[in-house]
């Protein structure tokens, strides 16, 4: 722990390679990852976290190229957290948003960092709420987190950003009917990048009816963008930054971080005891009860009562 | 279960060269092999240092389609900023090039190598455990 | 070598399988009338002209170019003194390529790399270097401009230098390139125009020499760069073709010059050469009917001098091997050999250190004298076509036609060419090819002498790679220093406002791209109006 603790001075004290280092093991080392979590908890909170969400392709990326220099004249560095997926199969992955991060991007007041998502499924890594906590304390204004392309109702952004920027294309009502609700409920603004692409105003309204259908007031802002040349970006700053203070100012920060840390800790919860629930049934004592339920020979209250039982290391009512 | 850790290889181009048949086919066999490849596409030094260095990665890999002090000085770079960062190169290699390359511990994969032989090489480079 | 075990199925390159033999009954039905069509009648599979190599041999037409424009003008100088027939202007990558001056960050950063592959020119005065004493009059020439953004300033130069030197453009023969495979398939650079900007490029070549250059090939379609970036013979087929649809679409809907001479215009194409010979000469004969077939349907054109495809080849420089480099001498004339039983109009042979670097004075000499071999003594000028009415080679020209349309209908369906530029379509086809062919090499399917098998070398010396010279950088910052200073630079401002005007309207681009060539306006301004006006393509992929 002093090696990594070490580690976490120098990543402070503005070392970066302590920081990438500090990262890699957050991703290999989930007992880690927990420990500095509980660390770093009392110092987090300083950062804006915003989370560029949104279907494959959509832009995040090169959003994201241009909202840094943007975010660089507010702000004196910022750091991005662009998740990739893994393939299932070989467990590697190509991560390539960094292709479209130049310029500006490359220079030495701006940290990106691409991951794995390592088999997660709710659109970031298992890590990257840690590693956005690490980000956090060693003092990095701004961190944007490119959550990989998914756009499934599971969005685990929500749990994690101040502001979730949700990137759509045109024609985006015909091709993603089924996550239209996910994704409109995970917005705190919208773009419709690709604009200079015919069918901008169908998709914008197609987005407002479907936000209306939310209980929300006021409406999230919708602003177009075209990331390859930079239209719509100021504005896009300017709302995200607005939408940010005027939280700050009317104290709806603090309690919309919150429930975020509530929702982060219940998922993390309920995570836990279903792994743990799927351990216990399969050890012996568990297969036992699954195949009196299957016989259907004890009832599914019972057999609830008695796996809590088994997980408390209750052998003792074992059946 | 915790499985092995997962290897994280930088690939980049050194020169202002578009062809990408080469790298491409290495990139994706690194996938195939379990390995995180972080692509960064054409690069200048101070860039490639800046995503080695962020992406703590464990092998950096150019592919070098220009002269060979400009892979050369980007090599020498990565050593100073990550020294012991293991470093392997394909592309256009000639036979002095290579021995440059060399010199300064790069492994390289000239033209006509196999992609089972890069894999190899960066399971050996990264000291990741080959799927049985 | 191991003896192996023949496999069940051999099959082409363009994934047809092949007959142990053939017997005339497999030639299909509808193809056999094509047989006896003497060459230089319509269809033209059996040649572009009835005297074939006899009246005229194919053009010796090597890349050529690295360092200052000085050294590229004395190795241009060389290659005719050795018997080129034509020359071939490369300009520098980094530079060229991306419409940058030395003194963009990107190049500094690089700047060893700076007249690798071609030599630096920046502004018409480099050019007139470059072009020193070159028999303009006499010979045909490619001024570079293999990039669809850079062609337009390489042709401007070329065509203002051959001017100042007394000759009337009217005269003058040679060819453009702009090639669109090269630029947004195969070699993807960092930062260029996008592909609508490049097609309107294009078009405005093809209208500008229509109107003023009727010697001059305006834009030459390369499959080439199609099938070297992976694509099959019938691939490269179908892509060339949709590409060809593409330009001659778009001089339809301009209707400022006869569709006839815009058809003329885009006859002139280049292929590759590839390894399996008897296809790929099949491929040459299956291109000349598909053209003349592709303009009576498709634009009721028949006027031979448009229907009538001119092919330059170059021999695949990806089957060049890194390992014992002089067997790509033998390979450099097998495919050749390949082109000409094809009927190529003109033919570059890739250097034996192709994989190693830009070609050695030697290697150069020896991509010459393969071809010099072929036609001096070997007597095969003498007779046209001599694969023709072979069972073999005549089924597989009727194959690759019919596998090419289906690619091109494909292509068609999958929104047109360059829609399947930009989506990466094209990509995604070339690089499955690349995979396959990779794993065949692997699994030992398919062998590489040299390189999977007899790896023994026993050769008296070795190939090291070409590099030219170590200045190329320092004199081109020199004379960009020294452009910038000593032009006229109201009149450089002028033309280039004026440039920046027409490339934000709709007038041909070429007048004003001439004007500013003559102006001492530089390559890197040019591309600063380029960036800033048409903005940067988004590639479909990522390396
Ligand atoms: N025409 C147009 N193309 C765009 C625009 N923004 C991005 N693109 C292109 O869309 C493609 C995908 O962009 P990325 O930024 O990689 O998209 P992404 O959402 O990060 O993609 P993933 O990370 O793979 O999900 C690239 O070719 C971009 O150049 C835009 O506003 N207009
Ligand atoms: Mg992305």
């Amino acid at each position: 722990m002093t090696r990594e603790h070490n580690l976490l001075q120098d990543a402070i004290a503005g070392k970066r390679a302590a920081l990438a280092r500090l990262l890699s093991n957050v991703e290999n080392d989930s007992a880690f990852a927990m420990r500095l979590a509980q660390d770093l908890a009392p110092h987090a909170g300083r950062a804006h976290i915003i989370g560029i969400t949104g279907p494959p392709g959509a832009g995040k990326s090169t959003l994201i190229n241009q909202l840094l220099p943007r975010a660089l004249g507010t702000h004196e560095r910022a750091a991005v957290l662009a998740v990739d997926p893994s393939s299932p199969f070989s467990r590697g992955a190509l991560l390539g948003d960094r292709v479209r991060m130049q310029g500006p991007s490359t220079g030495s007041n701006v940290f990106i960092r691409s991951m794995a998502s390592r088999g997660d499924q709710g659109g970031i890594a298992r890590a990257t709420a840690t590693a956005v906590q690490l980000f956090d304390a060693c003092d990095w204004p701004v961190i944007i987190i490119e959550t990989l392309g998914i756009g499934q109702v599971e969005l685990d952004i929500m749990n994690l950003a101040d502001t979730v920027v949700v990137a759509l294309n045109p024609g985006w009502g015909d091709t993603f009917q089924a996550n239209k609700a996910g994704l409109t409920e995970a917005g705190d603004l919208f773009v419709i990048n690709k604009a200079d692409r015919p069918g901008a105003d169908s998709t914008r309204r197609e987005l407002l009816e479907s936000l209306s259908l939310l209980a929300r007031r006021p409406l999230p802002t919708i602003v177009e963008t075209v990331a390859t040349d930079g239209s719509g970006v100021d504005e896009l700053w300017g709302a995200i930054c607005s939408r940010f203070m005027q939280l700050q100012a009317d104290g709806d920060l603090a309690t919309l971080r919150q429930a975020r840390r509530m929702r982060l800790a219940n998922k993390s919860i309920r995570a836990e005891l279903d792994a743990r629930a799927a351990a216990s049934l399969a050890s012996s004592a568990g297969q036992r009860l699954t195949e009196r339920v299957a016989a259907g020979t004890m009832s599914s209250e019972e057999t609830t009562r008695v796996l809590l039982q088994l997980l408390q290391g209750d052998q003792a009512s074992a059946p | 279960m915790n499985q092995p850790s997962q290897k994280r290889i930088l690939m980049s181009k050194t020169g202002l060269d578009g062809h990408w048949r080469g790298p491409t086919l290495v990139a994706r066999a690194l996938r195939d092999a379990g390995f995180e490849v972080i692509m960064i596409g054409m690069a200048n030094t101070d860039e490639i240092v800046r995503a080695a260095v962020d992406e703590d990665v464990d092998l950096v890999g150019l592919n070098i389609g220009g002269h060979i002090d400009v892979a050369l000085r980007a090599v020498r770079a990565v050593n100073e900023a990550r020294p012991g960062l293991p470093v392997f190169a394909g592309g256009t290699v000639p036979p002095h090039a290579k021995r440059q390359l060399e010199e300064l511990g790069v492994e390289v994969y000239p033209p006509g190598s196999q992609l089972a032989e890069i894999v190899d090489a960066a399971y050996r480079l990264t000291g990741a455990t080959a799927p049985a | 070598m191991q003896a192996k075990t023949p496999p069940e199925v051999i099959r082409a390159s363009s994934g047809f399988e092949l007959k142990p033999f053939y017997t005339a009954a497999d030639i299909p039905a509808s193809h056999r009338e094509r047989i006896d069509i003497a060459p230089g009648e319509a269809p033209y599979q059996r040649g572009f002209h009835p005297g074939g190599y006899r009246s005229k041999p194919w053009r010796i037409f090597q890349l050529s170019g690295f360092g200052k424009p000085e050294d590229e003008n004395e190795r241009i100088k060389f290659l005719l003194r050795n018997g080129e027939t034509g020359f071939i202007m490369e300009h520098d990558r980094n530079t060229a390529d991306h419409c940058y001056n030395v003194d963009h960050p990107d190049v500094v950063a690089r700047r060893e790399d700076v007249g690798l592959t071609g030599a630096v020119m920046q502004s018409v005065r480099d050019i007139a270097i470059c072009m020193d004493g070159l028999p303009v009059d006499s010979s045909f020439a490619h001024p570079g401009g293999a990039v669809v953004q850079h062609a337009p300033f390489a042709l401007a130069g070329y065509w203002t230098v051959a001017r100042r030197r007394g000759f009337q453009l009217d005269k003058i023969a040679g060819t453009g390139q702009s090639d669109f495979n090269l630029t947004y398939l195969g070699c993807v650079t960092k930062q260029q125009i996008p592909t609508d900007a490049g097609l309107r490029f294009n078009a405005d070549i093809i209208e500008f020499c229509g109107q003023h250059l009727p010697y001059w090939v305006p834009v030459s379609i390369a499959g080439y760069n199609a099938a070297d970036t992976g694509l099959n013979p019938a691939q490269e087929l179908g892509t060339l073709f949709a590409n060809a649809v593409e330009y001659l679409d778009e001089m339809k809907r301009r209707g400022t010059v006869d569709m006839q001479m815009a058809a003329k215009g885009c006859a002139g194409v280049s292929f590759r050469a590839s390894i399996h010979i008897f296809e790929e000469a099949a491929k040459m004969r299956a291109a000349r009917v598909m053209w003349s077939e592709l303009l009576r349907s498709r634009y009721d054109i028949t006027d031979p001098k448009a229907a009538n495809l001119r092919v330059h080849c170059v021999t695949a420089g990806s089957k060049m091997t890194y390992q014992q480099p002089l067997n790509n001498i033998v390979r450099g004339t097998l495919m050749a050999l390949a082109a000409a039983m094809g009927g190529v109009q003109s033919l570059g042979v890739s250097g034996y250190d192709e994989a190693l670097s830009i070609p050695s004075e030697h290697a150069h000499q020896m991509s010459l004298r393969v071809q010099q071999i072929l036609q001096e003594e070997t007597n095969f000028c003498a007779v046209t076509d001599p694969l023709g009415g072979s069972y073999y080679v005549e089924t597989l020209t009727a194959q690759l036609m019919e596998k090419a349309w289906e690619f091109f209908d494909e292509i068609e369906k999958a929104g047109g060419y360059l829609a399947c530029l930009d989506s990466g379509w094209l990509h995604a086809r070339a690089a499955e090819n690349q995979h396959d062919e990779f794993m065949a090499m692997e699994t030992g399917e398919a062998n590489i002498v040299g390189v999977t098998c007899a790896t023994e070398d026993e050769s008296p010396y070795e190939v090291d790679g070409f590099v030219g010279t170590d200045d190329a950088f320092d004199v081109a910052t020199e004379r960009l220093h020294e452009t910038l200073r000593t032009r006229h630079e109201s009149a450089a401002g002028t033309a280039l406002k004026n440039l920046e005007a027409v490339c934000r309207g709709s007038d041909n681009i070429m007048p004003a791209m001439l004007d500013a060539l003559d102006a001492d306006v530089t390559l890197g301004e040019i591309g600063d109006v380029y960036r800033d006006v048409f903005g940067d393509w988004n590639t479909p992929i990522q390396t």
